[in-house]
């Protein structure tokens, strides 16, 4: 089916790590971390803006999920042909954990993407209130 | 001396130069001066980022937390590198000839939508009364849609994290399940893997793939620094796999 594409800086053809958008979320959460009481980080402001989006990503996510569940034309098709294996044994108490789009929004903040993400799913990106009003402040 | 970007800690040995270096015994940070063009997050991150996967093609490196800016070469060895030396000498022994892999998954959205309404009554009867409705008039029965259907990709999630993990685990010296994130997003695992086992890991990854139907499309990302395995602290004592 779909398998053609599967590998856009596919791992066989290229055994270089991949993108920035594949890693950001890794950056951004790990790595050792030196006393805060010795170092300068410049950029906890605009750390701290991706945080708020990651709580206000929550709703948005629904509401994606929402459409792309409706999107869907189901009615004229056989709808028995999904995830069987995945999917299976879903029948009661789903509520376990609320959605995170958070790094989609993460890298929406960040303006990333262009350069470094040739996924075939382009988002909307926002270029962001803090990145901008950074960029007023500089100039 | 102005302030510097602390990217990460390699030997000392390590004969490439992948960021300007501040030696200290055995050990050395790769560095950048701070640029007052610098100031946004994204140039820093992809700096950050650079310098980091083209040290981890080749040397041993301990990642340092993105945002970390330090008072200067001599601040770095001041402040980092000689209180911290003797953990930072046991990580870097610790992590030779390891790296992580990564691997990430995604959905098949078409597919996922589709198993998602035929596994569940509700999503499948609230989806009818939604599209029945003009859009402003079912804002609320979306959020509902919405949240039924969240509940049902993360139940996909578990089932694909669990394959990922039982089939790549045992492949690997350490792994470790983090949260996809993302509407697509079906699977994110790091992994530590001995340099040289690499290349069969991946044919791993990609026979895994194939198993898994077509419904999730696996990426294997790296080798990277071992972000996943570097503790919050080098104080909390030695993994299991060490």
């Amino acid at each position: 089916m779909a398998t053609a594409q599967a590998t856009p800086r596919g791992y066989i053809e290229r055994p270089r790590p991949s993108g920035l958008a594949d890693v950001i979320d890794i950056i951004l959460e790990k790595g050792m971390v030196i006393d805060v009481y010795v170092r300068v980080s410049l950029i906890g402001i605009e750390i701290l803006t991706i945080d708020a989006r990651i709580v206000i990503a929550s709703v948005d996510t629904y509401l994606r999920f929402a459409e792309a569940v409706n999107r869907m034309d189901i009615a004229n098709q056989d709808g028995s042909a999904g995830l069987p294996e995945l999917m299976e044994g879903i029948t009661e108490s789903g509520s376990k954990s609320k959605t995170k789009g958070a790094l989609a929004g993460a890298k929406e903040t960040l303006g990333l993407g262009d350069d470094d993400d040739d996924d075939k799913k382009q988002r909307t990106r926002t270029r962001t209130r803090s990145r901008s009003r950074r960029e007023d402040g500089d100039g | 001396m102005g302030e510097v970007h602390v990217h990460g800690v390699v030997p000392r040995s390590d004969p490439t130069a992948h960021a300007r270096r501040v030696d200290h015994r055995d050990v050395a940070a790769l560095v950048s001066d701070v640029e007052a063009g610098d100031l946004t997050a994204a140039n820093v991150l992809r700096l950050h980022w650079r310098v980091l996967e083209e040290a981890a093609t080749t040397a041993t490196v301990l990642p340092v937390r993105f945002g970390t800016v330090m008072t200067g070469d001599q601040g770095v060895v001041d402040d980092f590198l000689a209180p911290r030396h003797d953990a930072l000498a046991a990580e870097l022994e610790r992590f030779a000839g390891k790296v992580q892999l990564t691997v990430k998954g995604s959905f098949d959205e078409e597919a996922l939508m589709r198993g998602v309404v035929a596994a569940s009554p509700d999503v499948a009867r609230l989806r009818e009364r939604v599209r029945a409705l003009p859009g402003d008039a079912a804002y609320y029965d979306r959020i509902r849609l919405g949240e039924l259907v969240a509940a049902e990709v993360e139940r996909a999630r578990e089932r694909a994290g669990e394959r990922v993990i039982g089939r790549l685990e045992p492949l690997s010296l350490a792994a470790s399940r983090e949260t996809p994130a993302g509407i697509e997003a079906a699977v994110h695992c790091a992994f530590l893997v001995e340099r040289e086992r690499v290349d069969g890991f991946r044919d791993a990854v990609s026979k895994l793939e194939g198993e898994l139907g077509g419904h999730v499309r696996l990426r294997c990302i790296g080798p990277l620094p071992p972000f996943n395995f570097t503790g919050e602290g080098t104080a909390a004592g030695s993994p299991a796999w060490a």
